[in-house]
């Protein structure tokens, strides 16, 4: 951990719909995050759900390199189960100043 | 054979009047003649023993061994009183010495009371058996008690002798002696054979025997007494006559003999050596023991027979015999006391002579031993005491030498007393007369010459030795006072060549100007230096002139420093020689610090105009861009110009970087002249360049998304306007806390979550600052992101008769071609039911496409 980041592993399973919308990529030059969670999806249904502005890191033991299509490729490529790691930035202290 | 008998009687009555000077040959002749012929004595000791027991056999004993059997006085006593006929006293009944000297005595004095004299015969020559005495004692017993009494009837003797016939001697005796024995009863005191054979046999012996025969005889011969009587007168006067003449004569002969003697006596001529007086010593001893007794006995004889004769003649009433004029009895006795004091003297003079030369043999031998002794110690020391041994040795070896004299001298002091000794010795001998005094004394006189040269020597030695003692001394300090002082010098120079090379590093030229102030001090040290220098050279000078000036020839190593006067001077030279290379050294130095200085200048000058130049160039450039007035074309156009001056102005910094290099060619690395280093003029240009490059395009980035976006130039302004608001540090970025503020101030009420999406979304790299251009983009974005993607989706749903996918056929029917296959190409196929093969999710395209998908 450093400054607020925290790395959250979640294992969803039963298959796509995953619920869950991806947002930016190297491709644009931007980092690969999560942009919406659907409510009571199977994103959202976790002991610890995703949230919006959680960026993925890896997906099924594979390190993204940060290109939304091969992202997309690797949740694409999920059956049954579906192992994600997240980046989120979490305030450990009060931020608002 | 009586008469023959009475011949040799007569002749041997006759002593030899052939006496010599010699008084030796004197009693040679009397020895021959009389007592101590063995032949004599032996027929006196048998014809007396005879008598003697002839005696004594009336009072029933015997004598065995007649110069034994008298000595304890009994028998003798004994023989006298059968004798005389009278008693005497008592004998003494003891068995010690004095007991027999007094029963002896008893006998003596009877003998004397008859009016015998004994000359010379004590009661202890008796007691110790000494057989002459004994014999003469019992001669003149016979001659009193026997013979005196045939005197008268001695012719009677010869007339009666005369018968017999003298054909056969022996047998004539041997008869003779039977017949007396036989007929007349006295006992044979002679052999004949004895008689015949001596040349001249013992008179008193015969005597005695013949006194026998008268007494046998006188008996029967009462009758002729008449006859006889004239006979007997006229007998008596020739015999009275002749026993004057031999009385006369005897005195004249001892005279005679006392005359010749006594000058010997009297003789005072010393001897050489103490052998030689104790063999004229010897000389007196014999005369004392053999040749005087005689004598004695002669005199002896003599007042016997003057004795005798006067009381002959007084018994036959003649006058007094009057010996002629020095024959006097007094004469002889005088004579004869004479002769004892020239004897006593002589003795006396003897034995202190001997005395003397005993001495003198003594201190002879001694002064030998002592001489020897003395000269054997003094050998060789001559030879030692002249040494100069002294001239080569160190001060430990000239005080070991002072030692040795010391006990030297303490050791001649020591033989003082001999020599003295010696000397004393010496001088005694010449006192004492002694007989090789000559050599002695030269000896002597050598002796205590050597000493006083040894002496003298042992003076000058010590003299010697105390002033080549003080040399060494005052040498010795001067090498301690060396190596005192060439210690510290030594190490000084040390120190200072050690200074003088020294390697410098210096960068200003303040320190070259030290270093060379302290150069300039040592430099005044120096004159010191010298002199110290001159000091200790001096010590090492003055040791060689004492040296020299008083021969001292021992090997000069100074014992207290290791340092040799030639490694100072060395050094010294080589001190001086470094000096003058310092002073260049520093010299060089000063003008290389100087040319540096002037270097540091030049850059400073230069630096300190660029350095602010760009400076101001940046300022310039941030404030163009945070201008708002104007359109962005007319920052464009400012920032332009702008770059223009910069790229004018790169030959400065070339040339900048020409001192630059110069300076570092020189090792200089510091620039107190200014506070711009060549790499913080390079980074701030770099930093200018880029600047301005980014900067630029930032505009241009700016022109494009105002194009792109449809901003209108208000809008940009605004956007500036509240970018510049929050930029609170005015350096063109919003740092996080600004940017929540600018949207909290746009009205977004935002959760840590979303704020942090944004954030990722404004500032991806998390640089923490957010940019114009991001934030440009991000207000953008937000306003137009999620319809565009709608906006698109709706479209295409339009396309696809309100499916939830398309048909390529729709995509080609509807889209230009191009569009269409970029379509065909890119839309995933979708999943969804009921779709027919080939469908395509459109809805995933278009999320995608936007930078969104749903999964």
């Amino acid at each position: 951990v450093e400054n607020g980041w925290v790395l959250v592993e979640a294992l969803l399973q039963g298959g796509a719909p995953w619920g869950f919308t991806l947002q930016g990529g190297l491709e644009h030059g931007e980092p690969l995050i999560i942009s919406k969670v659907e409510e009571g999806g199977k994103a959202d249904s976790l002991e610890r759900p995703l949230h919006v502005g959680d960026e993925l890191v890896i997906i099924n033991d594979v390190e993204l390199s940060g290109f939304r299509q091969e992202a997309i490729a690797l949740v694409k490529g999920s059956y049954k189960t579906l192992k994600i790691t997240i980046r989120r930035y979490t305030c450990l202290h009060s931020c608002v100043s | 054979m009586t008469t023959m008998m009475m011949n040799q009687m007569e002749t041997t009555v006759h002593y030899d009047n052939g006496y010599e000077d010699e008084y030796m040959m004197q009693e040679d002749e009397w020895d021959r003649d009389m007592l101590l012929d063995p032949a004599w004595e032996q027929q006196q000791r048998k014809t007396f023993t005879a008598w003697c027991n002839s005696h004594l056999r009336k009072a029933g004993t015997q004598i065995e061994n007649i110069e034994e059997d008298f000595r304890n006085g009994l028998k003798l006593m004994l023989l006298l009183e059968v004798i005389s006929g009278e008693r005497l006293p008592k004998p003494d009944r003891g068995k010690m010495r004095f007991h027999k000297i007094a029963n002896v005595n008893k006998a003596l004095e009877f003998i004397t009371s008859k009016g015998v004299k004994l000359v010379s015969i004590g009661a202890e020559e008796i007691v110790d058996g000494n057989v002459k005495m004994t014999l003469g004692m019992i001669w003149t017993i016979i001659l009193r008690f026997a013979i005196q009494d045939i005197s008268v009837e001695g012719g009677t003797l010869m007339q009666k002798s005369k018968t017999q016939k003298c054909d056969d001697p022996l047998g004539n005796l041997n008869l003779a002696f039977d017949i007396a024995e036989k007929h007349l009863d006295i006992p044979k005191m002679l052999d004949a054979e004895d008689i015949i054979n001596t040349p001249k046999p013992d008179e008193r012996a015969i005597m005695t025997y013949v006194s026998c025969f008268y007494h046998a005889f006188a008996g029967a011969e009462q009758a002729e007494t008449a006859a006889n009587r004239i006979c007997k007168v006229l007998g008596v006067n020739q015999e009275n006559e002749k026993m004057m003449e031999e009385y006369e004569r005897l005195a004249s002969e001892l005279l005679e003999w006392i005359r010749r003697t006594t000058p010997w006596l009297e003789n005072r001529t010393p001897e050489k050596t103490k052998s030689e007086m104790q063999r004229k010593l010897e000389d007196f001893r014999d005369y004392r023991r053999m040749h005087k007794p005689p004598k004695v006995q002669e005199k002896c004889q003599l007042e016997i027979n003057f004795n005798t004769l006067q009381t002959k003649l007084r018994i036959s009433n003649r006058p007094a015999f009057m010996p002629s004029e020095g024959k006097m009895v007094s004469d002889i006795a005088s004579a004869w006391q004479g002769l004892e004091q020239a004897e006593k003297g002589f003795e006396e003079w003897l034995l202190t002579e001997i005395r003397r030369l005993e001495r003198v043999d003594h201190l002879a031998e001694k002064f030998r031993q002592k001489a020897t002794n003395h000269e054997n110690w003094a050998s060789g020391k001559e030879l030692i005491l002249s040494q100069k041994d002294y001239e080569t040795a160190t001060l430990t070896e000239i005080r070991a030498l002072l030692r040795k004299h010391e006990a030297f001298e303490s050791d001649l002091a020591a033989h003082q007393d001999r020599v003295e000794q010696i000397a004393a010795i010496a001088q005694e001998l010449n006192e004492l007369d002694y007989y090789d005094v000559a050599s002695v004394n030269q000896r002597c006189q050598s002796i205590c010459d050597l000493w006083d040269k040894l002496g003298t020597l042992t003076q000058k030695r010590r003299e010697a030795l105390e002033r080549t003692e003080k040399l060494l001394e005052t040498i010795d300090q001067l090498f301690l006072e060396f190596s005192k002082r060439s210690a510290p010098f030594n190490n000084w120079m040390d120190g200072a060549m050690e200074d003088l090379q020294d390697m410098f590093i210096v960068h200003t030229t303040e320190e070259v100007q030290s270093l060379i102030a302290a150069h300039e001090q040592f430099k005044a040290t120096l004159p010191e230096a010298d002199a110290e220098r001159q000091a200790i050279l001096g010590i090492h000078n003055e040791v060689q002139k004492i040296s020299q000036s008083y021969g001292i020839k021992s090997s000069f190593i100074n014992p207290y420093s290791t340092i040799a006067t030639e490694e100072l001077l060395n050094k010294w030279e080589k001190v001086k020689q470094l000096v003058p290379q310092r002073d260049g050294a520093l010299q060089e130095e000063m003008a290389r610090q100087h040319a540096h200085e002037r270097l540091r200048r030049q850059f400073a000058a230069q630096a300190n105009l660029i350095g602010p130049w760009i400076q101001a160039r940046m300022e310039e450039i941030g404030r163009c861009s945070l201008e708002i007035g104007g359109t962005l074309e007319d920052q464009m156009t400012q920032l332009k110009q702008i770059e223009h001056v910069i790229i004018a102005y790169k030959p400065n910094i070339d040339k900048l970087e020409g001192d630059h290099q110069l300076i570092q060619e020189s090792l200089v690395f510091d620039n107190k002249h200014t506070n711009y280093t060549m790499e913080h003029i390079r980074v701030g240009w770099e930093l200018l360049l880029t600047t301005i490059a980014r900067t630029i395009n930032e505009i241009e980035t700016q022109i494009l998304t105002r194009d792109a976006k449809g901003i209108s130039q208000q809008q940009m302004n605004e956007f500036r306007s509240s970018f510049n608001h929050f930029d609170r540090k005015k350096n063109g970025a919003m740092e996080t806390d600004d940017f929540r503020a600018c949207l909290i101030s746009m009205g977004y009420d935002l959760g840590e979550a979303e704020f942090a999406r944004i954030m990722m979304l404004v500032d991806p790299n998390a640089t923490g600052i957010v940019s114009f251009q991001s934030f440009i983009d991000f207000m953008t974005r937000e306003t137009a992101d999620t319809d565009t993607a709608e906006q698109v989706v709706a479209s295409f749903r339009i396309l696809a008769a309100d499916k939830p996918y398309i048909l390529v056929d729709e995509l080609r029917r509807e889209l230009p071609p191009e569009q269409a296959e970029y379509c065909i190409m890119r839309m995933p196929p979708y999943a969804g039911p009921g779709a027919p093969p080939g469908a395509l999710d459109y809805t995933a395209f278009s999320t995608a496409l936007y930078g969104e998908s749903d999964l």
